[in-house]
């Protein structure tokens, strides 16, 4: 690896723009009724692993969140039973919102370690240049 | 009040010289070598680059970042590449000014 901490928080970068994406697809879906003949849409949540030695972090699967969901008493809904129930993906709104928050600032300071690795770079070009 | 004798300085010059004449003789070649294997590397993460920046442009681009990231490894390799040359560039100069 040509500049180690560059790639280390590429990597990075990598995981929380896939974070960031599975927590776009649980808000997207958090009000997404399902019939209780079939599953509720299931949360995504994204398992972070440390890669071997000093080569960063990657993905190393999507969980899936229960399948159960709630059950929601909506006798107008369309997709309700007999006994008038659908059901709803069990996504909590402000835990997304927090992990959403997580996943900008891990972004926003894995850029900033490649911005500042750079500059660290090129003052070490300007070692004995003064002349 | 006595003068301290001045040691001599043979041993002190061969001991300089000794690691420089070693180098000169050991490792002739490495450094037009590792000098062509940088702009060889500095060719593919161009390259690399270069592909990313047209997925980049062209829609293909999964992740934004690894576009600018390539863009920042290529340019901050291309900045030592230049140092080096500059730096051996300067060395070759001084010698050429060496008069007797």
């Amino acid at each position: 690896m040509t500049f180690d901490a560059i790639g280390i928080a590429g990597t990075s970068l990598t995981v929380h723009r896939k974070w960031l994406d599975a927590i776009a697809d649980n808000l997207a879906n958090a009000n997404t009724a399902a019939p209780t003949s079939g599953p509720a849409f299931r949360a995504r949540y994204i398992e972070a692993q440390a890669g071997p030695g000093t080569s960063g972090v990657y993905v190393a699967g999507v969980r899936e969140g229960d399948a159960a969901g709630r059950l929601v008493f909506e006798p107008d809904n369309p997709l309700a039973d007999a006994e008038g129930y659908v059901r709803y993906p069990d996504i909590d709104l402000s835990e997304q919102m927090g992990s959403l928050i997580m996943a900008q600032r891990g972004y926003q300071a894995n850029a900033q370690v490649v911005d500042r690795a750079r500059t660290m770079y090129e003052s070490a070009l300007q070692i004995g240049r003064s002349s | 009040m006595s003068i301290a004798p001045i040691g001599p300085v043979g041993p002190a010059i061969g001991a300089v010289a000794s690691p420089a004449a070693q180098g000169a003789t050991g490792t002739g070649g490495d450094f037009a070598q590792s000098l062509t294997g940088a702009v060889d590397d500095l060719q593919q993460l161009q390259s690399t680059s270069n592909q990313l920046a047209v997925q980049a442009v062209t829609g293909n681009l999964d992740d934004i970042h690894s576009a600018v990231i390539a863009a920042t490894r290529a340019q901050v390799t291309l900045e030592v590449a230049a140092a080096v040359r500059n730096k051996g560039i300067d060395a070759f100069n001084e010698i050429m000014r060496m008069q007797a």
